[in-house]
């Protein structure tokens, strides 16, 4: 198995302990990746701003993997939408795609449609296999009590990424479940982070995740695992500053499920990286 | 043209008219739960060609209301496409401008220093170099 590892913006610059935890367990699982070199944003803001900038933005990186021969791997929901979005428009509007690439052509690249784009969960939970996975755990975490998030677009919109039902997924449950651990369920689970509004009103967004946080405290989890650095992001980093906003404390530790992963395959605490993970993880939850 | 006549004609706007007030987008909202959006209510004034106003840009585009809608309606799509129209009329609102300034100076959202690459280098993780062909897809298509 081999994929274009495609990092976007968020985790290479502000969460590089969820890359560093990813290249070292598709490593072990002996999932080989190749960077694509110098690539920028996917473009999903632009959906928001300018249509042809998005699909320039992300055809762009689809032109670059095209040519490096490899479908795409992404670690973010947001990569995962934005790429599949325009993978599927320009590949079915010869029109849109000739537009697009008379822009690509400026910058020596040409979008030709000749691969997919596939986040790392569904690569995990399809293609490599559960039962594999399962059998790569030597550190099984029985006791663990464990939030999934999934986010939402792994799966959303249903119709363009075509992976399981959001109304009922299975994906993230059943990958945390290999390790060993409980994968508990809570109220609202399918909620969305609120992420995209944090730019707008900073106080919706935070109330959105604040109550996710505190469903999550009730239902007597000892973490959360996310797949996505977006919504880690706003349980992780922000959550300091959603306590104070709501005069709550959650202190509800934040893993990347690949830092879960990991640890349940043998690596230390510091080979995935986990001193970078800002709300304190006690290493004994892994004993 | 009128805001409900610019809808319409997009196939990202032209499902709106099927709206039957049932409020499921609403419902399940986490926005709608949490501030005064209401996308029922964008919807409607939409089709009364009414000013939607700002509370577009509270839409989380987790794209729950465009699943559940028992018309069809791409509601997200939707609040996108009202989002690029109050772009275009209005100007870029001034919580963007960050991303943009980002974009054009090094091709990603988040800014890209030399602490950032010092951090990936004492991680053993490869440089990550400015992605300058952003910008130039930015002059072309005028994002």
């Amino acid at each position: 198995m081999k994929y274009a590892l495609y990092l976007g913006c968020t985790i290479p610059l502000r969460v590089p302990n969820y890359e560093l935890a990813t290249r070292r367990v598709m490593d072990k699982l002996g999932i080989e990746l190749v960077d694509i070199e110098d690539a920028g944003c996917c473009g999903i803001y632009h959906e928001q701003i300018n249509e042809l900038t998005h699909l320039a933005m992300a055809g762009s990186i689809i032109a670059k993997a095209e040519d490096i021969g490899l479908d795409i791997m992404v670690m973010c929901n947001g990569c995962n939408e934005s790429l599949i979005k325009a993978n599927k428009r320009l590949k079915e509007d010869a029109d849109l795609r000739r537009k697009v690439n008379e822009i690509l052509s400026k910058i020596d690249l040409e979008f030709k449609g000749n691969i997919n784009i596939k986040h790392y969960i569904r690569v995990l939970y399809e293609d490599y296999g559960v039962d594999k996975i399962r059998k790569k755990v030597v550190n099984s975490l029985d006791n663990l009590k464990i939030a999934a998030h999934y986010g939402c677009h792994i799966f959303k919109p249903t119709d363009i990424i075509q992976f399981e039902d959001f109304e009922d997924p299975e994906s993230l449950d059943v990958l945390i479940e290999a390790t060993g651990a409980k994968s508990i369920d809570y109220l609202d689970k399918k909620l969305c982070c609120g992420g995209y509004v944090l730019g707008y009103k900073k106080e919706v967004a935070y109330e959105i995740s604040g109550y996710k946080l505190q469903n999550i405290k009730d239902a007597g989890a000892d973490l959360i695992v996310t797949i996505c650095p977006f919504c880690n992001i706003m349980y992780e980093a922000n959550q300091r500053a959603i306590e104070s906003q709501l005069n709550k404390q959650f202190k509800i530790p934040v893993l990347h499920y690949p830092q879960l992963l990991g640890i349940a395959m043998g690596f230390s605490y510091k080979d995935m990286a986990m001193e970078l993970n800002r709300v304190r993880i006690d290493p004994k939850l892994f004993e | 043209m009128s805001i409900r006549d610019e809808v319409l004609s997009e196939i990202d706007g032209e499902t709106i008219v099927f709206c039957q007030s049932c409020g499921i987008c609403t419902g399940g909202c986490p926005s709608a739960r949490f501030s005064k959006y209401n996308p029922r209510r964008i919807i409607h004034k939409t089709n009364l060609n009414m000013d939607p106003g700002d509370d577009i840009w509270l839409c989380a585009t987790c794209y729950t209301c465009q699943e559940r809608c028992p018309r069809g309606i791409k509601i997200t799509d939707f609040m996108n496409l009202l989002r690029r129209i109050y772009i275009k009329e209005k100007g870029m609102p001034d919580f963007i401008d960050t991303l943009i300034e980002n974009l054009k100076n090094a091709g990603y959202t988040t800014q890209l220093g030399e602490i950032e690459n010092k951090r990936r280098e004492r991680m053993n993780l490869p440089k990550i170099n400015t992605a300058d062909y952003i910008k130039r897809i930015l002059e072309l298509t005028e994002g």
